[in-house]
């Protein structure tokens, strides 16, 4: 089942990333990414490998995130419902079976797209920058969003009212429940890591307008869709899409002030003859 | 990740340590939340306020359901009522360990046999962790009709059990809701899925797998027995499917009848000195446990004696077990021979139908349970057991090896628990001719995987596509209409001992006061939680006494014209009736502030 539904993700992904290649990257990157690509992977290499190390992290740690939360035991779901709870149901009202196959749509492959895409688009460019950045704001929302699950157990909408909010997605797509549940524990609500990581991608995308301007367009499009998508779907609360929003600044901002800041190509330079450096003495 | 079962003791069980480590972190933040909580909920005054906990949707969306009904019935009635929700790892923990909270919406296990009624209020155990009185109810004359039911002569017992019932549904320490209808679908890889119950051991035994079929694959929307097995635990199980296939039992249930099992059988001696009973159990020869070792009347000595104090004399107080207390109370005295492996004489506080109920607790291999205890005692000065929480009934690491029909083979957190043919099993003796074909029926696919599977929906579909062969979950009802009508797969009906109820902390007020627990019980409609949340009356039955129908006096069956506390519900169509809950209140004490909107103490 599992299996299934991955290698479908992978397809209808990597199709996806094609078509937006040819749209957006344009052939004239596309040569000069082909000449420039060695120094662009060492120059994202450190971060490509801080973001492995904190993803591996991830995946060992949340075995125990939710033994340890338990017994810090802040449990703030009641909290969240007694705020909220009607705007949930509201959303929910609108429903439709387009909608509904739409926003699904986006939770799962408009997202895992949305994330993807950027790092081959920013690695099309000769400026790696963007993509530093990008790798780096991913590692800080998973960091920081780890430690709030930490302290924060709180269950979904669906959860709490399910005679009121229909879990969407996993009534419509059970199947996609499998998926789900291999990245993401059901009291791990606050914040919205979708709408992190879709609304990083949207911050960046903003700051890089100038590059590439009608993917500027359509991550906006996108990335407000994931975030309505987590709500629609009964998965998170409205303050969980908040918070999700408010980590996506910090981590940007956060990566902007940290990027360039250690660089460790100098650090290797000074001491290390590189591939290049050997290859250009040769003749 | 397999379990290492090569280290028998959690010295430092994952658990253990962190808690050591949120102790700390704990204490300083419940200050935190405790300002942020009247921050939310307003400022404080003396305005009545409840919380009531239960599990999430993922867990039980009925439970969650009927517990948003209750919530908004006594916020209608000017109470403020707040909504917990908990894993169902820590809903029990909470409930039955820490006895912290005022109300909560569950599914008890229940039995099949009234006398559950025993563990489940006796007052002996009010201050005691685990499935015993978790309610804390203290009141004599249940316990005087609790102590005369286990007496009674069989023909009399139903009319001993009548006026119990009556005291419970005055007293309240619970309010059933109602009893669902197990619901299952199955492969057609298989054949005698609707011989026995599929929560018992009988259900997996005596099936015809198709000829190419070597697992059944089982699917759990319960990831717990994926992470711990313990026999004794409180937590980790409401039911035990799976001890029942790792674990023999002297005597099995088989068709509203306690048959011998792991005994060969057993002699009745009525004219003990007291009113109980006592029998004379016979052993099978050449059983042994997974491990290799017999299973002898020392181990089943040991085990009664073990459950009754899982610190085997050690600690200055008595541990008993969270789990099988009432079983374990029904028996006075075990006497084994020297001379004779085989054979024992149990004498009980109690009439054969409960003496026979006592006969189906897991037998434990003493050398693997002694073991681990000489391991966790070290320092005899220092040792403490503390009851229903300490390592030995709460820990994942102990080898979970029994005599029964299958053992463990391995499992993965959140995946499976894989369970193999224990080939030496009693019942696949070939030349044993005690065995009874229709009782004793056999362990015949070799493997049997419990795969944790998201959710009712999920795992019918799974089912159906052929990737599984049950679902061992009972089925949500609201899945129901997605089972596809198809050849290969079929639905499969039980009728269940287990009922959804309303559980009050007696220990707290206003929980404390029955008339208080009457009250709230009306504002329940059972009738709109069948309509509303089961959809249909055949997939629950509204409940005014929590026994099964051959136990139910006729005057306490379920009946919508009655207007009595029992059975009222204060409002219609599960909206409360304001004027008349605020008036109820306030006959029992409580004031009514108009203005407010809320209801006071006095």
């Amino acid at each position: 089942m599992l299996v299934q539904v991955l290698m479908q993700l992978a397809v209808v992904v990597t199709l996806m990333v094609i078509v937006s290649i040819g749209l957006f990257v344009g052939r004239y990157r596309l040569r000069e990414t082909r000449t420039e690509w060695r120094g662009r992977i060492r120059a994202a290499a450190p971060i490509t490998v801080v973001l492995a190390v904190v993803l591996l992290f991830n995946s060992v740690a949340r075995q125990i995130v939710p033994d340890l939360s338990w017994m810090i035991g802040w449990n703030l779901t009641w909290a969240i419902y007694d705020i909220e709870g009607q705007f949930i149901l509201w959303l929910q009202d609108q429903a439709t079976p387009w909608l509904t196959a739409y926003f699904s749509f986006i939770y799962i492959y408009g997202y895992v797209f949305l994330l993807v895409f950027p790092v081959v688009a920013y690695f099309a460019l000769s400026n790696t920058r963007p993509l530093r950045e990008l790798l780096a704001a991913y590692t800080l929302n998973y960091t920081l969003g780890l430690v709030l699950y930490i302290f924060v157990i709180a269950y979904g909408p669906r959860n709490m009212m399910p005679e009121l909010v229909e879990a969407l997605l996993y009534d419509t797509y059970p199947q996609y429940q499998h998926l789900t549940r291999q990245v993401n524990r059901n009291t791990n609500v606050f914040p919205s890591l979708h709408t992190s990581l879709a609304a990083t991608v949207t911050f960046l995308a903003y700051r890089t307008r100038d590059v590439y301007p009608k993917w500027n367009v359509v991550a906006i499009l996108l990335g407000v869709s994931v975030a309505i998508s987590t709500m629609y779907l009964g998965i998170h609360w409205a303050i969980d899409v908040v918070a999700g929003i408010v980590l996506a600044y910090v981590s940007v901002e956060l990566a902007h002030l940290l990027v360039g800041r250690w660089s460790l190509s100098d650090w290797v330079d000074g001491r290390v003859p590189t591939i290049g450096g050997l290859r250009n003495r040769d003749p | 990740m397999n379990r290492n079962t090569t280290d028998p003791v959690d010295g430092v069980d994952r658990r253990s340590v962190l808690a050591a480590g949120a102790a700390g972190l704990s204490l300083s933040l419940s200050g935190c939340i405790d300002s942020v909580r009247s921050v939310v909920t307003g400022e404080e005054d003396d305005q009545l306020s409840l919380s009531i906990v239960t599990v999430p949707r993922d867990d039980n969306r009925e439970t969650v359901q009927i517990a948003r009904h209750l919530e908004s019935n006594l916020q209608a009635v000017g109470i403020d009522a707040d909504l917990t929700v908990r894993s169902r790892s820590e809903f029990l923990e909470m409930t039955l360990i820490d006895h912290d909270f005022d109300l909560y919406v569950g599914r008890h296990p229940a039995d099949f046999d009234p006398d559950f009624l025993y563990e489940a209020l006796h007052s002996t155990y009010a201050d005691e962790s685990g499935w015993q009185n978790p309610f804390g109810l203290t009141v004599r004359e249940i316990d005087r009709l609790l102590e005369a039911q286990r007496l009674a002569d069989p023909d009399d017992r139903k009319a001993t059990i009548e006026p119990l019932l009556e005291e419970i549904a005055v007293e309240k320490p619970f309010e059933p809701i109602c009893r669902p209808t197990e619901y299952r679908v199955a492969s057609d890889r298989f054949e005698g899925w609707d011989n026995s119950h599929l929560a018992t051991r009988r259900g997996y035994l005596g099936l015809e797998p198709d000829d190419d079929v070597e697992r059944l694959n089982a699917l759990v929307t319960d990831a717990r027995p994926s992470r711990n097995v313990n026999p004794l635990s409180a937590t980790v199980r409401e039911r035990g499917t799976v001890v029942d296939l790792l674990y023999d039992s002297l005597g099995t249930l088989v068709d509203d009848e306690i048959r011998p099992w792991l005994a060969e059988g057993w002699e009745w001696d009525d004219e003990t000195e007291d009113d109980g009973t006592a029998a004379t159990v016979t052993l099978r020869e050449d059983c042994t446990f997974h491990d290799g070792e017999p299973v002898t009347a020392a181990d089943v000595a040991f085990t009664y004696a073990f459950l009754e104090d899982t610190s085997y004399t050690s600690a200055t107080h008595p541990s008993p077990a969270p789990r099988y207390r009432g079983h374990v109370s029904a028996i006075d005295e075990i006497e084994t021979d020297d001379e004779d492996e085989y054979t024992l004489r149990i004498s009980f506080d109690a009439g054969r139908e409960v003496a026979e109920r006592a006969l189906t607790v897991p037998i434990l291999p003493e050398h693997v349970w002694l073991a681990e205890l000489n391991d966790r005692i070290g320092d005899l000065d220092d040792f403490s057991a503390p009851q229903g929480r300490w390592g030995i009934v709460t820990s994942d690491a102990i080898d979970p090896i029994g005599s029964g029909p299958y053992q463990f083979e391995s499992q993965s957190e959140r995946d499976h628990l894989t369970l193999e043919r224990f080939d030496d099993h009693f019942t696949l003796d070939e030349e044993d001719d005690t065995l009874d074909a229709d009782v004793h029926l056999e362990p015949t696919v070799d493997e049997i995987r419990f795969t944790v599977d998201p959710g009712s929906v999920s795992s019918i579909e799974r089912v159906a596509s052929g990737g599984a062969d049950l679902t061992e979950s009972m089925l949500e009802a609201f899945s129901l209409a997605d089972i596809p009508e198809d050849d290969g797969i079929e639905r499969y009906d039980d009728d269940s001992w287990t009922f959804y109820h309303l559980g009050f902390n007696t220990r707290r007020m206003p929980c404390g006061d029955f008339r208080f627990r009457q009250a709230v019980a009306q504002l329940i409609d059972k009738e709109w939680v069948i309509d509303e949340v089961f959809f249909d009356e055949a997939h629950a039955e509204p409940l005014a006494t929590p026994v099964t129908d051959e136990w139910t006096p006729d005057h306490l069956e379920w009946d919508s014209e009655d207007d009595d506390f029992v059975t009222r519900f204060l409002g219609s169509d599960g909206e409360p009736n304001v004027t008349l809950a605020h008036d109820m209140f306030e006959e029992i004490g409580y004031r009514y502030d108009e203005d407010a909107g809320r209801l006071r103490h006095n």
